[in-house]
């Protein structure tokens, strides 16, 4: 028997029972969607400033993609739904 | 001659205002109805699949974007038109799984609310030439934009940045009377009118 360290042990459960393991949303680069529109929408659904959504809507534009929010698998699941609902290409997932 | 939105006025009595020729309120407001019905969540009519080509009779286009030539059709849903994953795209990349259940629960409520801001906004442009949004209706109608938009998008193929650019260089070298081509003024019109608007609600 051996006495592994406690934060080890949390890591060995690991996987998805790791309860603060965070998640992303992710807002994918297309090309009907309009700068200032996507600019429009982190603003009033995350209630980014200005500077804040439009570098995301910027790093978006020239990086094919940015991760616009993190937290909880439920709370990302929910933002990609209101950003379906702006018309916005996003996806959730774990951040690895 | 239209004329794009400005802001007026300031906090609640805050209105956006524009103004469009009968002829463009019907275009936009027909184009709105018809992506609407592609996403109304009722049972389709038993003929099927005709959504696909009242969009495009919508547009005067002959027949340029056959369904058959999408390639990404789910395979669970052969049916199903590729302008829909435009409009209610793949929330999960990595787990086919996790993104059906995200379908299964969301679909429903995001067709729901996105035909009814189409609805809507048709709604408002059956009016006056001069319209006047207030701030909800103006986030109903920048959405509806948006779905037309990404519906017209997909008809003309607009999948990457660069196929933008393929297809305004193509514009110029089309047949006075080709429909794609008065798609692509539909589209463009959308554009600007979606742009004027986007941009002064974000001047605040």
């Amino acid at each position: 028997m051996s006495l592994a360290p406690v934060k080890e042990e949390v890591t060995a459960t690991g996987g998805d029972v790791a309860p603060d393991t965070p998640w992303i949303t992710i807002v994918w680069n297309d090309p009907v969607n309009l700068m200032s529109y996507v600019t429009w929408v982190l603003q009033n659904h995350f209630g980014y400033d200005r500077a804040k959504a439009e570098k995301l809507m910027m790093d978006v534009h020239t990086q094919g993609r940015a991760v616009v929010a993190n937290g909880t698998r439920e709370a990302m699941e929910a933002d990609t739904e209101a950003l379906h609902g702006y018309g916005l290409w996003a996806t959730f997932q774990k951040d690895d | 001659m239209a004329r794009g939105f400005r802001r007026k006025g300031s906090g609640p009595r805050t209105r956006y205002a524009a103004q469009l020729d009968p002829l463009e309120r019907a275009t936009v407001a027909g184009l709105m109805e018809q992506v609407h019905d592609l996403l109304d969540p009722r049972p389709p009519a038993p003929e099927g699949g005709d959504d696909f080509a009242s969009i495009v009779a919508g547009l005067g286009m002959g027949v340029t974007v056959a369904a058959e030539d999408q390639a990404d059709l789910d395979p669970d849903d052969a049916e199903r038109d590729p302008a829909l994953d435009r409009l209610l795209p793949t929330a999960n990349r990595q787990d086919d799984e996790v993104a059906a259940e995200f379908r299964r629960l969301t679909e429903t409520g995001l067709r729901q609310r996105k035909a009814a801001a189409l609805e809507a906004s048709a709604d408002l442009l059956r009016g006056d030439d001069k319209l006047r949004l207030d701030e909800g209706e103006a986030q109903a109608f920048l959405k509806a934009l948006t779905d037309v938009r990404l519906v017209l998008g997909e008809r003309m193929g607009l999948r990457t940045d660069d196929d933008v650019d393929v297809l305004e260089a193509t514009a110029e070298s089309l047949d006075p009377d080709d429909p794609l081509g008065y798609a692509l003024a539909v589209y463009d019109f959308l554009t600007w009118l979606q742009e004027t608007l986007a941009s002064s609600m974000l001047d605040r």
